[in-house]
């Protein structure tokens, strides 16, 4: 990575590195590797128990990891150390710590849900990715081999990949580390997706759909990039913004390559127009990949962005701004009204993600540091619910394994209330109801935006929020109102592991909405350093 | 001592808390903490008036709502008048607490209907001893709370429910008139607090001062059952006995009385104000003897004739510094007698197996001596038999009436003398048919089907009965001879004037008084005590006997001014709202339905398709982009 | 010959891979067609370091090379696996998850 800084061929010398910045990278990209290494060696029957503690250690050492990194520093300084590790290449600043942070509870939380094999029986990855599934795609019978209680562990290692990339992403402080990274968390999330035990052949379409669409995005953020180059000079972020602010090249190059990366960054981010691959991939994934792919993608993908457009490009923001806020209206207008006419679970929460993009991209517009703070807290609450939100669907089942058609979800309040109750919390977070913390995400986002004089923006974004809470009540209405069907699906009663996902993102949920303020403060200690 | 005036409130705030939040387990002993509470408060109540000049003091417990301009602290204002309160709320509330421990003692909810009923006294507290209006509000409404939940008590009556909404949507009425004076101080003086409302209340444009005043009044009428808010009190009857005696006789409903001799320095400033106060009071009082006349129901009496004595008391306090102590000392001495009455009609109640009309008694002095010489000697207290309380409240407000010069002495004092005269009437009416002539109910059988067994009550309800009708003899001479009580409100609502001139000399008004309710008496006797009274009621009656069956069509009134309006404004908007709105709203949801159904067609699950929206996106994307930096 | 040309060229196989990815049906041949696009980018990147005579730009096409084969192993595992349940490689095809 060091060797993207540039200068003379004949002056390659030795990077510094950080080493205490970019521990919890090392710790999680090493686990990793040594999660290829013990699905190599290790029998078959060994392979669950090491590779789970050892990727939840990992994660845990990691957190822990960034903890003493920020308390052994927050000691000298008020802020966060904001001094670029790695030779320039990463830029280890304080919104980068809290995405970090963030990325790594959620990431750990995603963890719990993957590893998890109480709710089917082996857990929901086939140890043979490519057996051949039965006829249609929903209801395939399952094969001797299929139905071996053994679990597909490979998934460990490429979640610990996949997360050190999105990691890496936000941290990210030249386009080609981001180029880089944005490789490392998708190729691992491609795979990911097309692991399912159940409904195999929706699960290998969801990947091949996202891998040919992700390719194609990543092509176009590498055009984007090689263009930046030829206007820069460099791929540093901070050389293109100087360079920006006045240089002898065509702007058409600038704006051309603004246009080609944001095409990557939004895509990874489910924003609309770019949002095609969202549905059926959350749809067709196995839901604990969905999960974690709805919660930390976006984070890392938001992260970025908020990067990219907050270091280089804060001069041209005139220029940007309006055709973003359009971008921003579209995603939000097809999140809240495609969601509308959903029938499936999965899908529905898509659309709210698709939607929830756009509230972020207002966010990220603001390029104040209240915007900065709202976004990174938007990010977070969302990615506490949506993800707890998830684990929900994955314990509704019928004899075909997840029911996510909306009809099995009717008067499920009599069945199992604790899981309406919490999912009703859940729904309503996403919809941004008081006391949840999607209402202070929104609150918080909508009011950096309007006092940046964002204000028409806001009161779309406003419509929006109420168009889509119509689909999420329409859940609560029909869990609450409607009688259960006779043979409708039995909520599976979860194991540890689940329900530690889905209780602690249900209480932040709770006490991101309550109590927000020590969240807000985190996330408001400091702007992004270049 | 003033420091610790909070303390008034806290305890019987303390037993509402522990008896509403205790639930069952305090049913064994809750009524008597009750009790103990109030008597605390009357204790303390007592100890502070002994060591109180009677002077104005102020004592802030607490900042209430300090927001920017807006400051409100609750204080609590210890002054002759809220003392005077504070002794008759808990003094009499005392008695009728320990009362209501024989009469509740059959119903399982007596520990709530305690509880309820020391939130009442401390709301009360709240509503005397604030010294400023927004605290006063707070009491307000909080009577309101209890009075609410206390006349629905047999929750399972329909005749208790509806009596109970129908008092809080009347008083809700004036509850918005006091409101609306608040912000108009607020908005005026800037402040809401007495001492500065006060003080400022002269620097205000007279029409402001006006409105508030007449907004005032309109809280007063609401909470005092005055014209033309006066028809939820005697409904409120529906409610056990001793909260009628409590609430809507002695303290809750004479809050109206209070507010407008507390507000003395906003009518002294505008004279129209006042006189509109002294003209609902003198119309009410009439009213209210003129409907009282018509009633069976015991306590339906007892309600208009607590109706028509407050008109009176409005009367007095609209006559300002002529009439302010006179009014209190009606309200003191009202509170006494009226106690007593109602309490004598639970008693009577409680011994005819809750029966209440009075066509059904008859003869009932030889079964409950007791109770029939004590509600005898409230009897004669309310009349206004020489030398009782009444005597002395009542007269020197009909004096102060036709002290008054010109068209307002005739008007008042005649409307004044003519309602002692009818007073009478209806009174003496009452006892007649209650306690003598034939015993009727000896014919009769209880609506299940019993024969009635009529019986003195126990001494936990004889002995408050009995302390209250000595009030109603010696109160009116301890508090009007010598003037004590004017003397003693002075630092709060100014000296007693003594008008020299009017339309009938002071010497000759009592003979006056004492000559109209003889002739009313006479002429009750003529009615009901000659001869035997039917029990069923006679249907072939005059129009004025029917018009005042009918509450003089206040009712209907109220029917045809307010409700039906207000139900043809609610059809016209329920129409405007299902055609109009439910249809925007509705053709809205329709819209984005349709365009969602044909807008997820564009997900086809080609993936080629996504590619070519991908690509169309980003050409757009780079497209506005360029156009915006170079267009 | 100016540089300029180079960008030209590179920008019409940019436009030949996407343009593929768009029309083509057979898996595969879309995969190559995105590969064509990447390369297309590593001769922009390399034309920028020659005109801004650094060796910046051509690092940076060996990166995206790795960056390929990489795609290239997860892309292929996954079309393979999918062709071994619909014995079909055509894009076409994986039509279950719509609307």
């Amino acid at each position: 990575m060091d060797l993207a800084q540039g200068g003379p061929a004949t002056a390659l010398g030795v990077p510094s590195i950080d080493v205490a910045a970019v521990l919890p990278l090392l710790i999680v990209f090493t686990a990793g590797a040594v999660g290829v290494l013990l699905e190599a060696v290790l029998p078959r029957n060994q392979r669950w128990p090491a590779q789970v503690a050892l990727s939840l250690t990992s994660v845990v050492g990691a957190g822990v990891a960034l903890a003493v990194y920020v308390t052994g520093d927050f000691e000298s300084t008020t802020t966060f150390r904001a001094e670029e590790a790695s030779s320039g290449a990463l830029a280890v600043d304080t919104p980068a710590l809290f995405l970090w942070g963030t990325l790594l509870v959620l990431g750990l939380l995603a963890l719990l849900l993957i590893a998890d094999r109480s709710v089917e029986p082996g857990g929901a990855f086939v140890s043979k990715a490519a057996l051949r599934g039965g006829a249609a795609g929903g209801t395939d019978t399952l094969t001797k081999e299929q139905t071996f209680t053994g679990m597909q562990t490979e998934v460990f290692p490429l979640t610990l990949f996949a997360l050190g990339g999105m990691m890496t992403f936000c941290a990210a402080n030249d386009l080609l580390t981001m180029f880089i990274a944005l490789e490392v968390l998708s190729l691992p999330l491609y795979l990911m997706c097309g692991l399912a035990r159940r409904r195999r052949l929706i699960s290998q379409e969801a990947a091949v759909k996202y891998f040919l669409l992700g390719a194609f995005a990543s092509a176009f953020f590498l055009y984007g990039l090689g263009l930046l180059y030829g206007y820069a000079g460099s791929v540093k972020l901070a050389d293109i913004a100087v360079a920006a602010q006045g240089t002898d090249r065509s702007d058409t190059l600038l704006f051309a390559g603004l246009g080609l990366l944001a095409i990557g960054l939004l895509f990874k981010g489910s924003v609309g127009p770019f949002h095609t691959w969202t549905p059926d991939v959350y749809q067709g994934a196995p839901t604990p990949v969905t999960a974690f792919m709805a919660a930390c993608t976006k984070v890392a993908a938001f992260g970025g962005l908020l990067r990219v457009l907050t270091v280089s490009f804060e001069s041209t923001s005139w220029e940007w701004r309006s055709v973003l806020s359009v971008v921003a209206v579209v995603s939000m207008a097809i999140g809240a009204i495609l969601g509308l006419t959903q029938r499936d679970v999965k899908r529905m929460i898509a659309y709210s993600s698709i939607a929830h993009a756009g509230f972020l991209v207002v966010g990220a517009m603001a390029l104040t540091e209240d915007g900065l703070s709202a976004t990174l807290f938007y990010l977070l609450a969302y990615g506490f619910t949506t993800l707890a939100a998830f684990g929900v669907v994955s314990l509704v089942r019928d004899s075909s394994g997840e029911a996510t058609d909306l009809s099995a979800w009717a008067g499920l309040a009599k069945r199992s209330p604790l899981v309406a109750a919490t999912f009703t919390v859940l729904l309503l977070a996403l919809a941004g109801i008081p006391l949840t913390s999607g209402f202070v995400g929104k609150f918080a986002v909508f009011e950096a935006a309007l006092s940046d004089g964002m204000a028409p923006l806001v009161v779309i974004a406003l419509v929006a929020s109420a168009i889509a809470a119509f689909y999420y009540l329409r859940v609560v209405v029909l869990m609450y109102f409607s009688e259960p069907a006779p043979d409708g699906p039995a909520v599976t009663v979860p194991g540890v592991f689940t329900t530690t996902a889905i209780a602690v993102g249900t209480i932040a949920t709770l006490v991101l909405g309550i109590v927000p303020t020590f969240a807000l403060d985190w996330a408001s200690a400091g702007g992004f350093v270049f | 001592m003033i420091e610790t005036s909070w303390l008034l409130i806290a305890f019987p705030a303390f037993g509402a808390l522990v008896l509403l939040a205790g639930g069952r387990r305090t049913d064994a002993w809750g009524h008597w903490l009750g009790c103990a509470t109030v008597i605390a408060s009357f204790v303390y109540g007592l100890i502070l008036f002994l060591s109180s000049d009677g002077s104005t003091q102020d004592t802030t417990v607490f900042s209430w709502i300090p927001v920017s301009d807006l400051q409100v602290e609750f204080g609590l204002r210890i002054d002759a008048l809220s003392l005077a309160f504070v002794l008759l709320i808990t003094g009499v509330g005392s008695l009728i607490h320990i009362y209501a421990t024989g009469y509740m003692a059959d119903d399982p909810g007596r520990r709530r209907f305690f509880g309820y009923f020391n939130l009442f006294v401390a709301a009360m507290l709240i509503l005397v001893l604030g010294n400023g209006f927004v605290t006063l509000y707070l009491g307000w409404e909080g009577v309101g709370l209890a009075s609410y939940l206390l006349i629905g008590w047999y929750q399972n009556k329909p005749a208790a429910a509806t009596a109970a909404k129908k008092a809080f949507v009347m008083n809700r009425v004036g509850d918005v008139g006091l409101a609306l004076a608040i912000f108009l101080m607020w908005s005026h003086i800037g402040s809401t607090q007495y001492s500065e409302v006060f003080a400022g209340i002269g620097q205000v444009d007279q029409n402001v001062v006006l409105a508030i005043g007449l907004l005032l009044l309109l809280g007063a009428c609401g909470k005092s059952g005055q014209f033309p808010l006066q028809a939820w009190l005697p409904d409120a009857m529906e409610g056990p006995t001793p909260v009628s005696a409590l609430i809507h006789a002695a303290t809750m409903v004479t809050a109206g009385v209070y507010l407008v001799a507390r507000s003395s320095p906003i009518y002294n400033a505008n004279p129209d104000a006042q006189l509109a106060v002294a003209l609902v009071g003198a119309f009410t009082l009439l009213l209210g003897a003129i409907i009282g006349c018509a009633y069976d129901d015991i306590k339906k009496v007892l309600a208009y004739s607590t109706v028509s004595q407050i008109g009176y008391m409005m009367l007095a306090v609209g006559l300002g510094p002529f009439g302010y102590a006179l009014g209190i000392m009606h309200l003191l001495t009202h509170g006494f007698f009226k106690a007593g009455l109602f309490l004598g009609a639970g008693s009577v109640s409680h011994g005819m197996h809750g029966e209440l009309d009075i066509r059904r008694m008859g003869g009932l002095w030889r079964k409950m001596p007791i109770t029939f010489v004590t509600f005898g000697l409230g009897y004669l207290a309310l009349i206004g038999f020489p030398f009782t309380a009444g005597y002395f409240s009542k007269d020197a407000i009909i004096a102060a009436a036709f002290g008054q010069e010109g068209w307002r002495g005739w008007v008042f004092g005649g409307a004044a003398l003519l309602g002692a005269g009818i007073t009478a009437f209806y009174m003496t009416r009452l006892v007649l048919m209650t306690f003598f002539g034939k015993a009727r109910w000896q014919e009769l059988k209880t609506a299940d089907g019993k024969e009635y067994h009529p019986h003195e009550s126990p001494p936990v309800m004889t002995v408050p009965m009995i302390l209250l009708a000595v009030g109603s003899v010696g109160a009116g001479a301890f508090l009007a001879l010598g003037d004590t009580l004017a003397e003693w409100l002075t630092p709060s609502v100014g000296a007693l004037q003594e008008s020299h001139g009017g339309v009938i000399g002071h010497s000759l008004v009592p003979f006056l008084v004492v000559g109209i309710s003889a002739v009313g008496v006479l002429l009750a006797w003529l009615f009901v005590g000659r001869k035997d009274v039917p029990v069923e009621r006679p249907q072939q009656v005059s129009a004025v006997v029917r018009a005042a069956r009918a509450d003089l069509y206040g009712n209907a009134l109220n029917e045809a001014l307010f409700a039906r309006p207000g139900i043809w404004l609610s059809r016209a908007l329920v129409f405007v709202d299902n055609r109009g709105v439910d249809g925007l709203v509705n053709g809205l949801a329709a819209l984005l339905g349709g365009s969602s159904g044909r807008l997820r067609r564009l997900q086809t699950g080609f993936v080629r398709s996504y590619a070519l929206t991908m690509l169309i996106g980003g050409f757009a994307l780079v497209g506005a982009l360029l156009m915006v930096r170079f267009g | 010959m100016t540089p300029t040309y180079y960008l030209l060229l590179s920008a019409l196989l940019f436009t030949i891979g996407v343009v593929g990815v768009l029309v083509r049906r057979n898996a595969i041949v879309v995969f190559m067609c995105i590969e064509l696009m990447l390369n297309a980018v590593n001769l922009t990147l390399v034309t920028f370091a020659r005109i801004n005579g650094e060796l910046d730009g051509q690092v940076m096409a060996f990166f995206v090379m790795v960056v390929a084969a990489a795609e290239v192993v997860v892309g292929l595992a996954i079309i393979m696996a999918i062709f071994k349940s619909r014995r079909s490689a055509s894009v076409d095809d994986t039509n279950l998850l719509k609307y």
